[in-house]
């Protein structure tokens, strides 16, 4: 019950927060009066074992126990400004995320500016459950925080409110902001799994001839998200720690469309992993394709970027924008 | 699937460092061994050695990957120790007791540590048992240790409470000491202005095994006692503007008047009361000072003869024996701190009653039968009070009695041996048989047991009273005068009461001579009153700060007030103070986390560099523009210096922007810069 109302009471707090500080910019500079701070349960413990000790001092008059009582309450006092000054001035910036397949996770890139000459230690962020591995700012320096967030559903994921948030020095307190950026990531459709023919652009039979590892050794490339782990050279990855795409020249280069409707027979999001999957296998083949969406076509063309514009259009296909 | 998605820069992520669980847990363990250590020097064995073996058992699963104890395990373990606790002391209740349960929980708390939490609680009870061992632990050595130990425990705060990797320690040590620096200031206004309480908010229980020494409740000359032959402090005494002389220092204790033929026991029939001090007559100039009392394992206080007026705790009352005592209270187990004004010139004649009158003069019939034979000869001369009290002293200065501090033990008639026979004593001896001799000349007398004397800190002008100055005299009652102090010592050997000081040191040997085993060289003497003096302030101001010297304190700024007003005036204060220092910090801090252009010293350099392009005639470096164009821009200018231009602005990329660069790096950046002279 506890739990629910802390909850309540959190998504309250955060509500008013963001009618108070408005939105905010890709990049945001922490100030004064958007660092709120709170004693974390270990430093309610803390002070209530202070104040045990101020009782113990005053009933038996000890001197020395009022010197350490009052010392620890200063430290308290003090930790408590240096966890508020921790995050104040923190330069914050967007720094992108990648695009990724349903069922993955975005890896949002949050940067850290620190312009003072004191290091800032163990800032974490925090989206909902989902939250960074702590990191330390060096004076002047910068250092990106690593948001996953898991994703279930094609489409745009917004990082629409995230807390940065400190517990340094001793986690007696916890100071925090919410930061309310427009930082988004687009989801592309879970690809289908492979085993489904490419359409071919001529309206033959269909069973145009897949790629199979017996084709010609082509080349390397760098590695996209999307390409399957079977054509990853990882020899090559063991060797120079970058990821590799093995090509090949197959022998059937003809194009193809990829068209949403040669799959009547399936759901709409089921059809739009299929053709996802079509122009990951196509553009593996190195075959240039066209898509056709109801309401908008791409003309038949190759490369990564036209991949990328392809899996866009299939990821934002009747998406609401936002 | 996941494979081809996963993003490139996890994949390519260094893999984690492993878990420092075994470097954490060896900070846990250095500051709980640390901070209950003054306490398991008092504790019995078996307590450090259960801390012992929980702390090196944990340490040893944590390397072996061994299981914590099961629940059951662990609360059976509880049990037992909290049974194990209970039969030692008979109770949970009190400082020892409850540090022992501390100290034995912790053990056990430590036995079970396995996560963040645990080991942030743990560093939370080493406060507490710290803050227990503040509570006996008065000696600057023992207070700079814990000092010490608070530091690390903060260290260990800070270090446990990361939720990244441990920095080092030498920078956490650097920033806990920056934070306790930075308390310092609350804590010292706190401590002298939070209002301090008269008395306990609930009983002080007495500890049993607090040893006690000083004077006892009881006299028997004649059985050889250790009484007062050590040199521990019994009190310290600073007076105000005037001192008296040494031969008034007589510290006034309890008076014995019970006498069974060889003991003298406490008076029965005290009665306490304020105004017992009120029949007292005082005369002359008084002299004030500060009694600082060292725990003497009873409820007596001392005070010099005659006490009229004091102050301190609330329960510190005069009974009707004159005696000054915290006689409403459990034996006193800390120090008591009091002031008092007394008067060496006083006459204390309040009326005996006829039971007292009795009682008084009580000697049991068949003790004394010589002494009782004697004084009958003196009545026959002359039955006048004091001419009695003239020829007692007399009979001790004419015959050939000595003082001294190893006498023959004497049989069942005391008081006739020592006077007839062996004539050799100490105080006891002489207080005892000269009361005895009054009572059988019919005049009410009592032994009065204290201290003379004491030894002035000339380093500091106040005087140390040590237990090899306990002393015991003789009051004779005198219709006229009432109680009269009669030392029947200075009639043997003057120079224990005139000298007073070092009278271990002194022995009266035969013929009265004193004879002076003073030895170590003077300025050991010195360094050793150096100490003591340092050794009274630290007593003084800090041990013994508490309600009487805030209340001079607060006189002495000019706020006098009730006591009431007076903790109002200073709980505003240290709100005030409080509030104050939160917002000078808040300021100081605000500028010590300013932003700073140049706030990374790679950066500082180079900019310390483009300046002295700049006086070589290259514009100014546009804030758009990066360090590699700028350095193009540069060599165009300065063609002849161009490979120098590239080769800082090459270290300056490594050293700021390299992923792993390290000083290394800011040395050669430096070091190029330092060389960079262009013709």
């Amino acid at each position: 019950v506890s739990g629910a109302v802390a909850h309540r009471l959190e998504r309250w707090a955060a509500g008013w927060a963001r009618r108070r500080q408005g939105p905010d910019a890709l990049a945001v500079v922490l100030r004064r009066r958007r660092i709120y701070i709170l004693p974390t349960p270990f430093g309610a413990a803390f002070g209530t074992m202070v104040f045990a000790m101020l009782l113990g001092s005053l009933n038996y008059g000890a001197s020395l126990g009022f010197a350490l009582t009052f010392l620890l309450g200063g430290l308290g006092l003090v930790a408590m400004h240096h966890c508020h000054n921790n995050l104040l001035g923190l330069k914050l910036r967007f720094a992108g995320a990648a695009p990724v397949f349903a069922g993955d996770s975005v890896v949002f890139r949050i940067a850290a500016g620190n312009e003072s000459s004191s290091p800032r230690y163990d800032i974490e962020l925090n989206f909902g459950r989902h939250g960074a591995a702590p990191i330390d700012v060096a004076p002047g320096g910068t250092a990106a925080a690593q948001l996953l967030v898991p994703t279930q559903r094609r489409g745009w994921v917004v990082l629409d409110r995230f807390a940065v948030s400190t517990r340094y020095p001793g986690r007696l307190f916890r100071a925090w902001t919410w930061v309310h950026m427009d930082a988004r990531c687009l989801v592309y459709p879970q690809p289908a799994r492979p085993g489904r023919p490419l359409p071919s652009s001529s309206g033959s039979d269909g069973t145009g001839k897949p790629d199979s590892g017996d084709a010609d050794f082509a080349g390397l490339r760098s590695a996209a998200p999307g390409d399957p782990p079977q054509r990853i050279a990882w020899k090559a990855y063991a060797r120079t720690e970058l990821l590799l795409l093995k090509q090949f020249a197959g022998g059937d280069a003809e194009p193809c469309m990829v068209d949403w409707d040669a799959l009547p027979e399936l759901a709409p999001e089921a059809r739009l992993s299929q053709l996802a999957r079509w122009c990951l296998d196509a553009a593996e083949g190195s075959r240039a394709f066209g898509l056709r969406l109801p309401g908008c076509s791409l003309p038949i063309a190759q490369g990564p970027r036209h991949l990328a514009e392809c899996l866009e259009r299939l990821a934002l296909f009747e998406v609401a924008s936002q | 699937m996941t494979g081809a998605a996963l993003p490139l820069r996890s994949l390519r992520a260094a893999p984690r460092s492993p878990p420092a669980d075994v470097s954490r847990l060896l900070w846990t363990a250095g500051i709980v061994a640390g901070a209950s250590l003054p306490q398991c020097l008092k504790l019995a064995i078996w307590i450090p050695g259960l801390l012992a073996a929980a702390i090196a058992w944990r340490l040893a699963a944590a390397m072996h990957g061994w299981r914590l104890p099961r629940r059951w395990l662990r609360l059976g373990l509880a049990f037992a120790v909290f049974c194990a606790v209970l039969a030692q002391f008979g109770t949970i209740n009190g400082v020892e007791a409850g540090s022992a349960l501390l100290v034995v929980m912790m053990a056990l708390k430590f036995l079970e540590s396995q996560n963040q939490r645990d080991q942030l609680v743990l560093i939370m009870i080493s406060y507490f048992v710290m803050f227990a061992s503040l509570l006996t632990e008065r000696s600057p050595f023992a207070v700079g240790y814990l000092l010490a130990m608070v530091w690390i425990a903060t260290v260990g705060l800070l270090q446990l409470g990361r939720h990244g990797p441990l920095l080092t320690a030498r920078a956490t040590a650097a920033l806990a000491g920056r934070l306790l620096l930075q308390a310092l200031p609350i804590m010292l206004l706190l401590f002298v202005l939070f209002p301090r309480l008269p008395g306990p908010l609930w009983g002080v229980p007495s500890s049993p095994s607090s040893a006690t020494s000083g004077l006892s409740d009881s006299m028997s000359p004649g059985d050889i006692t250790n009484l007062g032959l050590s040199d521990e402090v019994a009190f310290r005494v600073e007076f105000g503007s005037r001192t008296p002389d040494p031969s008034q220092l007589y510290w006034r204790g309890p008076a014995l008047s019970r006498f069974d033929g060889k003991t003298w026991t406490v008076s029965q029939g005290i009665r306490l009361g304020q105004n017992v001090a009120e029949t007292i007559e005082h005369r002359g100039e008084p002299f004030e000072y500060r009694m600082m009392l060292e725990p003497n394992g009873r409820n007596w206080a001392f005070a010099l003869e005659m006490p009229a007026s004091w102050s301190g705790p609330r329960n510190l009352v005069m009974n009707s024996d004159y005696q000054l005592g915290l006689f409403y209270g459990a034996p006193r187990v800390s120090r008591l701190d009091y002031r008092a004004t007394s008067y060496a010139t006083y006459s204390a004649r309040e009326p005996l009653t006829e039971s007292q009158r009795v009682a008084f003069r009580r000697l049991p019939p068949d003790s004394s039968p010589r002494t009782r034979a004697l004084v009958a000869s003196w009545l026959d001369d002359d039955p006048t009070p004091s001419a009695i009290i003239e020829r007692g002293m007399d009979y001790l200065r004419a015959q050939e009695f000595f003082y001294t501090l190893t006498p023959p033990p004497l049989g069942e008639q005391p008081v006739d041996e020592f006077l007839f026979e062996t004539r050799e004593g100490f105080c006891e001896h002489y207080a005892s048989a000269f009361a005895v001799m009054m009572r059988a000349a019919g005049l009410p007398a009592r032994v009065v047991l204290g201290y003379q004397g004491g030894e002035l800190n000339r380093l500091s002008r106040y005087y140390i009273v040590r237990q090899a100055d306990a002393h015991a005299w003789t009051e004779v009652w005198l219709e006229d005068r009432g109680w009269l102090r009669v030392d029947p010592v200075s009639a043997v050997a003057p120079g224990r009461v005139s000298l007073s000081s070092w009278r271990t040191s002194f022995d009266f040997g035969r013929g009265g001579r004193a004879q002076t085993t003073l030895a170590g060289a003077n300025w050991l003497r010195e360094a050793a009153l150096l100490w003591d003096a340092a050794n009274y302030y630290w007593n003084a101001w800090v041990i013994g700060y508490g309600p009487d010297v805030q209340r001079a304190l607060l006189d002495l700024l000019g706020f006098e007030a009730s006591r009431t007003e007076r903790a109002s005036i200073l709980l505003i204060l240290v709100v005030a103070v409080t509030l104050a220092t939160s917002l000078a910090l808040s300021v100081y801090l605000a500028w010590r986390y300013r932003p700073r252009a140049g706030a990374d010293p790679a950066a500082r350099c180079f900019a310390a560099f483009c300046r002295r392009l700049r006086r070589r005639n290259v514009p100014p470096r546009a804030p758009s523009e990066g360090p590699a164009a700028y350095a193009a821009r540069a060599a165009t200018t300065l063609p002849h210096a161009a490979a120098e231009i590239k080769a800082v602005v090459e270290s300056y990329l490594r050293a700021r922007y390299e992923p792993d660069a390290d000083r290394s790096a800011l040395a050669e950046l430096r070091a190029r810069i330092a060389a960079f002279r262009p013709a």
